[in-house]
């Protein structure tokens, strides 16, 4: 017994160092609070926010709340007492991490916005490409689409939306169907899948398209319901572009299907100018100095910077991925990181 | 009350789970337009194949009465492996085997003994160490799921091997052959239990283990290998899994262990242990699927989902604990 406790706290002493790396020159030490790894898109974010902060001098730790707020709220407080250089917040919920924020900024520590804005309470910095714009982007591509097929806008959507407890979905969806409802002949199905979960979109898929096989367009609310979507639509005898398909966050799953012929639309959060732009104004939110609001290059993408109520705001611009696009380097999905480095904004 | 009258309403009780299931479908068929199709009906087949195969690994080990919490993540974690290796995009490697139906038994394989593994690691700290099995497999559910993670990075792989994702496709009697597996295991796995002395061993272990094991049956031993046998067959539904979506994503799975209770619960499946059949599981699992089906059908607004879903479980379950308190009057 002895000796297996002493093989324990060996191997406990081993971990410990292994994970406690030397202390490099750096800026100072920024935490990033993430919602989620459980998606493509977020764990696309941890590689690309410490890629562009170690690029303008800080190092970076993230903490993953798994999706739940409590988590996120603890693990909030945690990092208070950290004393960290900032945080970057990607809320799980949008307004249950306010107090939180607010009790960081009462620390003197400042809190920057990713991903999701929060506008219930001032923040540092945010930067977002907009969820309920990427509802519009979508729907000004639905109307694209089924005005091609039918010379009017005029069919039926199925809409898969994401976990019904998650803002994000929801935002996504009062942004289609807000733009959508300048169109009576639409008629919009929606339906939730519970938990984000891939199998759960592949059998609403496999039902609706039974009970309305009419259906003429399939809007995901994410890229890795798309796939068990098209493995329905295969498993029911349809063929690539027999059904029209489109998908947001602009994942490679999305990209992949594209080229396959299935997705007809993938809408693309700039992930990477999103990281950018936190890693380009990160001395400015450290340094509590004023942020300009202007236009400005976000690798590439012209992204306007507004002071809102709760704080500086920029907006980088989502885009949609079709065929004619997709292998375009800059969209995130096709998993090639920007070779120029970021540079702090003067 | 006549013996006749007695027999027929034993008869009843016997199968109360079959009749809510064929009330249910009668009932939502008549109500919810479109539900009465024999699509409909090969859909909700269909996606019960993932979660029946999972229910019956859990079923075995709380008829001897623990538990085993770890069966979605074994799932997730053999769906990511067999994503991994056999899909060609996302982070898939894309392994070709030649000839190609080879790829078939390898994968299958590799998911069962993924499930096997986990599973004799469950079972030998539950036995050897005489630890809580309702510990052992939480934290299993939480490590197995962190290397679903760690191996896939938080991405996704697709494009199964075709010669494996023919399961999905390919048809017999309109229904999918994943759903013909997932039948079969339900045939198989019953008979085990009724008719062979392991499955029987398992429920008197269930029953009184002191007792068992002073009747010099093995317990231990038909123990660990419960615990094996749930994790080979949650590798088994985590294959399934991998075919119905074409390859895996990280977060594949997660919610179906709740599912899988409810539906051992619902077939009548003492959670003490002792009590049940793998019959009436497959009954509950294709009751819950047709909820799902009825509520995707209904496109009631997504806030009141899971609220019809909580109830329309707790429903099945209270019909199904006075199905109990009667069969006990008539004791």
């Amino acid at each position: 017994m002895k000796r297996l406790l002493q093989i324990l706290l060996g191997i406990m002493a081993v971990s410990l160092a292994m994970f406690s790396p030397a202390t490099a020159e750096t800026k100072g030490t920024v935490y990033y609070l993430v919602p989620t790894l459980l998606d493509e898109f977020q764990t696309g974010s941890v590689s690309a926010l410490e890629m562009f902060l170690k690029q303008t001098g800080y190092e970076m730790k993230t903490l993953n709340a798994d999706n739940k707020t409590e988590v996120q709220q603890s693990q909030m407080n945690d990092v208070i007492a950290l004393k960290p250089s900032a945080i970057i917040l990607a809320a799980v919920d949008f307004n249950a991490l306010k107090p939180s924020i607010e009790a960081a900024r009462a620390a003197g520590i400042p809190v920057a916005e990713f991903d999701r804005q929060i506008t219930s309470t001032p923040s540092d910095f945010t930067s977002v490409a907009g969820t309920v714009e990427i509802g519009h982007i979508a729907s000004d591509h639905a109307i694209a689409l089924l005005k091609n097929k039918y010379g009017e806008v005029k069919g039926k959507i199925l809409q898969v939306l994401g976990d019904p407890g998650d803002p994000y979905t929801l935002d996504i969806q009062k942004g289609f169907e807000e733009r959508m409802k300048a169109f009576p002949d639409v008629k919009i199905i929606s339906v939730p899948a519970m938990q984000w979960e891939a199998s759960n979109a592949g059998t609403i898929v496999s039902d609706q398209m039974l009970a309305n096989p009419d259906i003429d367009l399939i809007f995901l609310h994410a890229a890795h319901l798309s796939v068990a979507a098209a493995a329905s639509l295969e498993s029911a005898g349809k063929k690539p572009g027999e059904v029209m398909m489109m998908s947001s966050n602009g994942a490679p799953v999305g990209l992949d299907l594209i080229r396959k012929g299935w997705l007809n639309v993938e809408v693309e959060q700039p992930l990477y100018a999103q990281a950018a732009a936190v890693a380009m104004f990160m001395d400015k939110i450290v340094g509590k100095q004023e942020i300009k609001p202007g236009e400005y290059d976000v690798l590439g993408l012209k992204s306007v910077l507004t002071i809102e109520p709760w704080g500086p705001n920029i907006k980088i611009p989502g885009a949609a991925i079709t065929k004619e696009n997709v292998d375009d380097p800059s969209f995130w999905g096709n998993l090639k990181p920007p070779a120029v480095a970021v540079k702090s904004v003067e | 009350m006549t013996s006749q009258t007695r027999k027929i309403l034993e008869f009843v009780l016997d199968n109360l789970v079959w009749f809510m299931l064929a009330f249910v479908l009668a009932v939502f068929s008549a109500l919810i337009p479109n539900y009465f199709q024999t699509g409909i009906f090969t859909n909700i087949i269909e996606a019960s194949s993932v979660l029946g195969v999972m229910s019956i690994g859990l079923a075995l080990v709380i008829i001897t009465g623990h538990m085993d919490l770890s069966v979605e993540s074994v799932a997730a974690l053999s769906a990511m492996a067999v994503g991994i290796l056999f899909c060609s995009a996302g982070i898939g490697i894309g392994i070709k085997l030649s000839p190609e139906w080879l790829m078939v038994p390898v994968s299958l394989l590799v998911a069962c003994a993924i499930g096997a593994l986990i599973g004799f690691f469950n079972g030998f700290l539950v036995v050897k160490l005489k630890m809580s099995a309702f510990i052992i497999t939480l934290a299993s559910f939480i490590w197995v799921r962190g290397i679903v993670l760690a191996i896939s990075g938080g991405r996704s792989a697709q494009d199964l091997a075709p010669a494996i994702r023919w399961f999905a496709i390919e048809r017999l009697l309109g229904i999918p052959l994943s759903a013909w597996i997932a039948i079969a295991c339900f045939l198989l796995f019953s008979v085990m239990m009724a008719k062979t002395p392991f499955g029987r061993h398992l429920v008197m272990i269930g029953g009184n283990e002191t007792a068992t094991f002073r009747a010099g049956i093995p317990v231990n031993r038909n123990l660990i290998l419960a615990f094996v046998m749930a994790g080979a067959i949650a590798g088994l539904a985590g294959w399934l899994l991998a075919i119905r979506t074409s390859g895996a994503t990280a977060n594949l799975g997660v919610g179906l262990l709740f599912n899988a209770f409810a539906a051992v619960v619902i077939g009548g499946i003492s959670l003490k242990g002792g009590v049940g059949g793998l019959p009436g599981v497959y009954a509950g699992v294709l009751l819950l699927s047709s909820i799902n089906t009825a509520i995707n059908l209904m496109g009631l607004p997504a806030n009141y989902t899971q609220v019809i879903h909580g109830l329309l479980v707790l429903a099945a379950v209270l019909l199904d604990m006075f199905k109990q308190r009667l069969r006990a009057r008539l004791a």
